[in-house]
């Protein structure tokens, strides 16, 4: 009979193991909550800092003009041609990035046997840690003199540069994403094709791919947001001139971007007090943010539709 | 379609797809090579007598009295070169004017190439700079550096591009107490050198002289370091709480679905993004710091991988398999019990692996730290100022010593030395992690 006292709790013990138990998830949540809500504190603090900079004709030269004078005794913040070049160049990069990308995808989940592909994950997953101001290094130091001397380039730091090398760091991204998307097709997919006589070439291009097509989307839009957002590289090997190509896909020709001009500018802005080119500075933050939320929403918006569709099959 | 046409494209597709994997390995190969290979240059290098002296005078290593006698066979050799620039200096003063207008700046040029190859001549006040006090202390800037003794460099701008020209300048001091000079350092710039193979191990610790023209780099190592240690610190705890709350208490529903696509979103903010975050919020709202610091810095990578952390933790939490969670339960352990001493123990290596990945990429990362934490050179930060310090780190000097420095050419192998530095504590993180994720698959599978 005592014995197995023992092993019943009294009211009070059980009352003190909800308590502690209500306890132990409050602080759970309340420490998920700082790490997950940081990215509205981003939200709001860049933006704080950005809307000084909305005032009047200033917001219609920002995204209007092509006269970046930032440091000039009047200073003009068109920014036209930073848009434009971030635009060039991360578009460039995926474009080369893509096609690769996906074929690597279909030879890993396809082709390759088991015990060569996992020699050669770890070759993705190499290339996709190298650090970015090392391939920023490797562009100005290996890369520019080698287009200067191949392709007659006036100088060897210009958006092809950057282009080539952006492409490299989101071959990683667009690669292993696709992949995932590839597996995740089934099976079942692609003995029900083989079944019916397909080669392989016909099995992947006609059933596999286009069954992992919102997958695949989600993967260059990764590689969008990878090439848009990335600095170091863009800022050492995209020659840093607030201009438009002419013609715009005159790749030859040196660009800048709104990372490199964010990083390279904060450094002469007066950081304390926030002069206008300062707030400029944000101001091109918070648009790479905007761009950025729209790459994931259209992401999330595509995935699913796919499940919905897949859910309603 | 015909049956061969079939099958041709087949292959091609096949080849295409191969293809695709030897160009990702070929970018690799590039990438890394010319560092690797280069890279091992400022570790390990050919030395010359002026390597040791700099050595001697700068970090007090090696032996004083071997390098006396070595010093003085060297400056014997030297001074048919400092006896031919002397000899020529008064033969100038008895030259027709014309010849001496002719021969004047070509003798200067040489002079000054003298100068940088060996050092300053001796008896003549020691320059500022500590670059100045050495003569060449790497054998192949030495060759090179020999060079601009010998030839006279000019550009020729007759075709569509520059092409450079180089003129020997001995035939210009033929017959003059000049022309020893060019014999001697043509044939006898290894004795006058004395390069010896040399490994310097310290350059991960050094400090750097004169904007790194010597030494190591040090207190980029240690910079380094305290960033991608002191960003794990704080993005650990956060993120293994995170993902044990998403995995085992969160329910599915508006809020759940809130955080989670606020971490998703987290994920996708640009990193120089993170950067102004840093300046705007840490610093001149916060107020961590003064200004620029160690602590800023970390705060902000912590941010960056943050949702990393959380997602290699969940994955980590649930691949656990269930069954371990019920027998606890069943035991009678209390869901903390059963957290603590079942599945985080049974999760370790999985949230080990997701950390060490992120470690490296808080090292490797440099948009995040150029507003709050770098700076281009300092000593090594010691851990009482952290709260108050910039720092120098590997990754921000990389930037700044192959842009802004004032003798980019100069100064090539600390480069590459730097860059091969930093690629290989990535490297390193992440082999430790694959040899990790090895061991937890081999584990699941019994």
């Amino acid at each position: 009979m005592k014995q197995t006292e023992q092993f019943i709790l009294s009211e009070a013990d059980l009352r003190r193991r909800k308590f502690f138990a209500i306890l132990g998830q409050t602080f759970l949540f309340a420490i998920t909550s700082v790490a997950a809500l940081a990215v509205l504190a981003i939200i709001f603090f860049i933006a704080r800092d950005a809307l000084p900079f909305f005032s009047g004709s200033r917001t219609w030269a920002f995204f209007t003009s092509k006269e970046w004078y930032p440091t000039s005794a009047t200073p003009k913040f068109g920014a036209a041609a930073i848009f434009a070049g971030s635009f060039i160049v991360t578009l460039t990069a995926v474009l080369f990035a893509v096609p690769p990308g996906i074929l690597a995808a279909v030879c890993l989940s396809d082709l390759l046997p088991f015990n060569v592909r996992q020699v050669v994950k770890p070759v993705v997953e190499i290339l996709a840690a190298i650090p970015s101001v090392v391939y920023g290094f490797f562009a100005l130091v290996v890369l520019a003199p080698f287009l200067q001397d191949t392709l007659g380039a006036a100088s060897g730091v210009n958006a092809l540069n950057a282009s080539i090398i952006l492409a490299i760091m989101a071959l990683p991204t667009i690669v292993s994403v696709s992949e995932d998307a590839l597996q995740a097709a089934g099976r079942e997919l692609r003995e029900g094709s083989y079944a019916l006589g397909a080669t392989r070439a016909e099995t992947l291009l006609k059933v596999v791919i286009p069954s992992a097509m919102s997958g695949i989307f989600s993967a260059v839009l990764l590689g969008i947001m990878r090439a848009l957002g990335e600095t170091m590289v863009v800022w050492m090997a995209s020659g840093n001139a607030a201009q438009i190509p002419s013609p715009f896909y005159n790749l030859l020709q040196p660009i800048r971007t709104l990372t490199a001009t964010i990083a390279g500018d904060m450094g002469e802005a007066d950081q304390m007090t926030g002069s206008a080119h300062y707030h400029v500075l944000f101001a091109m933050g918070l648009s790479l943010l905007i761009f950025s939320f729209l790459c994931n929403l259209a992401g999330e918006w595509v995935v699913n539709r796919q499940r919905k569709r897949l859910r309603g099959a | 379609m015909t049956m061969w046409k079939r099958k041709l494209l087949d292959r091609l597709f096949s080849g295409s797809a191969y293809g695709a994997i030897a160009v990702m390995a070929f970018f690799l190969v590039i990438v890394i090579g010319p560092i690797f290979l280069k890279g091992i240059g400022a570790y390990l290098f050919e030395g010359t007598i002026d390597y040791r002296r700099m050595m001697l005078n700068q970090f007090n290593r090696g032996d004083e009295q071997v390098l006396d006698v070595e010093w003085a066979e060297v400056k014997q050799e030297r001074k048919i070169i400092y006896d031919a620039l002397f000899a020529f200096e008064k033969e100038l003063d008895n030259m027709s004017s014309s010849r001496r207008r002719e021969l004047k700046p070509a003798f200067k040029q040489t002079k000054e190439a003298v100068a940088i190859l060996l050092g300053p001549e001796p008896g003549t006040p020691l320059p500022a700079l500590p670059r100045r006090l050495y003569g060449q202390t790497r054998w192949e800037r030495a060759e090179l550096k020999a060079k601009d003794v010998l030839f006279e460099e000019s550009w020729d701008y007759s075709g569509a591009q520059g092409k450079k020209v180089m003129t020997p300048r001995a035939p210009l001091f033929k017959g003059t107490a000049l022309e020893p000079l060019f014999s001697k350092v043509e044939k006898d710039l290894e004795s006058l050198m004395r390069p010896e193979r040399t490994f310097y191990p310290q350059f991960l610790t050094d400090k750097s002289i004169d904007a790194h023209f010597f030494g190591g780099i040090g207190p980029e190592v240690m910079g380094t370091i305290y960033l991608a240690l002191g960003a794990m610190l704080i993005a650990v705890p956060l993120g293994v709480i995170a993902a044990i709350y998403f995995q085992e208490y969160a329910k599915e529903g508006f809020v759940f679905s809130l955080l989670r696509s606020c971490v998703n979103t987290l994920a996708g903010v640009p990193s120089v993004v993170f950067g102004l975050f840093g300046l705007a919020f840490f610093i001149n709202t916060l107020r961590v710091s003064p200004g620029k610091s160690v602590v800023a810095g970390a705060l902000t990578l912590a941010l960056l991988v943050l949702p990393t952390v959380i997602r290699a933790a969940e994955e980590a939490i649930a691949s656990v398999p269930h069954t371990y969670k019920e027998a606890a339960l069943s035991l009678g352990a209390g869901k903390w019990r059963t957290i603590l001493t079942v599945i985080l123990p049974a999760a370790l290596p999985g949230i080990l692996t997701g950390i060490v990945i992120s470690m490296g990429r808080a090292a490797g990362e440099t948009a995040p730290i150029i507003f709050t934490a770098a700076v281009s050179v300092g000593p090594i930060v010691l851990p009482s100022e952290i709260f108050t310090t910039s720092t120098p780190a590997l990754s921000w000097n990389l930037y700044n010593i192959c842009t802004e420095h004032e003798a980019v050419d100069e100064i090539r192998h600390v480069q590459y030395g730097m860059a091969l530095t930093l690629v290989m504590i990535v490297l390193a993180l992440n082999t430790l992690a694959i040899v990790l994720r090895a061991k937890v698959s081999r584990k699941l599978k019994g």
